[in-house]
């Protein structure tokens, strides 16, 4: 069973061809990766799945449900939540407001409970709120709760936004090179604490990561895009074994 | 009415409409040049059935506040979508349309000579109650899931929208609720100063409101409050140099912007503050002598 499938996906920019005719499964509670050079256009894949670009053709189903032409916040009502390539926190609300606000977005109190302040609204922000707590303690940040995201170290401000990307409690939970920028001890945490909220959450994840040590320990497929097409597919073991793969990422770097 | 009253008056009600600008540029980001065309909407409301209805003022006040809600959804429709800088340039537009509309439609709105007659029914409690009130429940509305939404907005629109926000629905509410406080302000003006000059309302006055917002601490409802009150009652206090006041004025701006560019009061809230003094009392006196950040 299917929980993402894309046909034909494309989109142009001027005149570059950012994502030409890409088609790609990924099966429910499994973990999909996408790998490539710079510039192979998966960030956009990424965008185009989540609603920021609209495809200049192609299709994009999510749980059987035709989601292409739906605009971004009604995708993240369907069931897709991500990170982002370079972290976009709310600089001005708490770590626990950050994680909140995927709940908030999903409060349904009126303006008017609002402003009055009545207890319906009370209630609802005060579940929230432990809610949120509880995202927070799953990626060990219960202590820094009441401070700001630019206050925190780099690693931590990654953990933040899975944190907030889980509070809505997607059905596919897509991840822009979150391993990008850790240390090696973090990269191990953090390969653990994917795990856990896999287990805790019978997840879906598509895994966008160029360190091929996170990529090969955690996917269950791999598909490799450059410049724009799909170039492989297949496990760990194809993907390592294919010259084409290894070809395209000749003279990258390693990080 | 004493002076002192009548100046405090006029101050408070010009406060109300300054805590507009603070949803909209404080706790959303939106910059509105033309919101004093919204002051000038409840005015004229007011005005026009104050003169010719027997209407009570309740009724009047709240017809204007409606009045000034619907001009706002209706201007911020179009806007809500567009880029920050366009709004900024959009509002300008239709402040100065909505302006010139009411000084033109001189057989309705009594042109460029305004109302006059009207009714003096404002007074300083009254103004102070009413504030107070609009206080309530801009603290409340901050403190909800639409306070945070806006703020999330301000912050980044993208990843806001990739949490489930409906940004342009968030945006459009706080236009909407900014546009009704304005429109409140101008029609208790107009209960206030018993005439209506539509010149009055211009852009001016509103680049004004953006300018004392910065001063206080864009995202501070009280800084805004501090520094509303301190330029409205600054002209009083500078009476003689009334040719000065811009000067004096602008240049206090400059100086807060480059030496202080959170604004007086930064992100602080007085109702902070009293939370912490509370908090003070209720832990071991070891502890409050800490200064903690
Ligand atoms: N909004 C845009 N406008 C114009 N060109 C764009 C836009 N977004 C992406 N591109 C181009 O599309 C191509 C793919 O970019 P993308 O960011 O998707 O690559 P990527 O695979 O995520 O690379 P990286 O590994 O560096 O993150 C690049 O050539 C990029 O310059
Ligand atoms: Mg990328």
């Amino acid at each position: 069973m299917n929980i993402l499938e894309v046909t034909d996906l494309s989109i142009n920019f001027g005149g570059v061809k950012a994502v030409q005719n890409v088609s790609m499964r990924a099966e429910k509670g499994s973990i999909t990766s996408i790998i490539g050079p710079n510039g192979a256009g998966k960030t956009t894949f990424f965008n185009l799945v989540s609603g920021i670009y609209k495809p200049t053709s192609g299709k994009v189903m999510l749980d059987g449900e035709d989601i292409t032409s739906l605009k971004q916040h009604e995708i993240s009502h369907k069931g897709i939540s991500r990170t982002f390539q370079n972290i976009r926190l709310f600089n001005q609300l708490s770590n626990l407001q950050n994680v909140q606000s995927a709940l908030d977005a999903r409060a349904n109190y009126n303006v008017f409970e609002a402003v009055l302040g009545l207890p319906g609204k009370r209630k609802k922000d005060k579940e929230n709120r432990e809610r949120s707590r509880y995202f927070l303690d799953l990626v060990d940040l219960g202590d820094v709760a009441e401070e700001r995201p630019n206050s925190l170290p780099y690693g931590k401000q990654r953990r933040l936004e899975l944190a907030r990307a889980l509070a809505s409690e997607p059905k596919l939970l897509m991840l822009d090179e979150p391993a990008a920028g850790l240390n090696p001890t973090e990269v191990e945490e953090f390969i653990e604490l994917i795990r856990k909220i896999q287990g805790v959450f019978d997840l879906s994840i598509l895994l966008i990561e160029h360190r091929l040590k996170v990529v090969h320990t955690l996917s269950n497929h791999i598909y490799v895009l450059n410049f724009g097409e799909l170039l492989a597919e297949g496990n760990s073991e194809q993907i390592q074994a294919n010259q084409e793969v290894i070809a395209a990422y000749m003279g990258e770097d390693e990080d | 009415m004493g002076y002192y009253a009548s100046v405090l008056t006029t101050a408070t009600i010009n406060l109300m409409a300054i805590l507009s600008m603070y949803v909209l540029m404080g706790l959303t980001g939106i910059f509105s040049m033309g919101q004093a065309a919204f002051m000038c909407v409840g005015a004229y409301t007011a005005g026009m059935l104050a003169v010719r209805t027997s209407l009570p003022m309740v009724v009047v006040v709240v017809i204007s506040v409606g009045m000034g809600m619907l001009s706002a959804f209706l201007v911020g429709l179009p806007v809500v979508k567009l880029r920050r800088d366009y709004i900024a340039l959009i509002t300008l537009g239709f402040g100065e349309a909505i302006v010139a509309l009411l000084n033109n439609l001189s057989n309705v709105t009594g042109g460029a000579n305004g109302i006059n007659g009207i009714p003096r029914k404002m007074n300083i409690y009254l103004a102070l109650g009413v504030l107070a009130v609009l206080i309530f429940l801009l603290l409340n509305f901050k403190n909800s899931k639409f306070g945070r939404h806006c703020i999330a907005i301000k912050n980044d629109e993208l990843s806001a929208a990739a949490m489930g926000i409906n940004v342009p629905r968030i945006k459009l509410l706080a236009f909407v609720l900014a546009g009704g406080i304005t429109a409140l302000s101008g029609c208790l003006m107009a209960y206030n100063t018993t005439f209506i000059e539509p010149m009055a309302y211009g852009s001016v006055k509103s680049i004004d409101w953006i300018c004392f917002v910065f001063v206080g601490g864009v995202s501070s409802l009280t800084g805004t409050l501090v520094s509303g009150l301190i330029f409205n009652l600054l002209p009083e206090v500078l009476r003689v140099f009334s040719l000065y006041r811009i000067i004096v004025q602008g240049a206090i701006v400059l100086l807060i912007i480059n030496f202080m560019p959170q604004g007086l009061f930064g992100e602080y809230e007085l109702s902070d503050l009293v939370k912490k003094v509370a908090g003070l009392f209720k832990k071991k006196p070891a502890v409050a002598g800490g200064d903690k950040q």
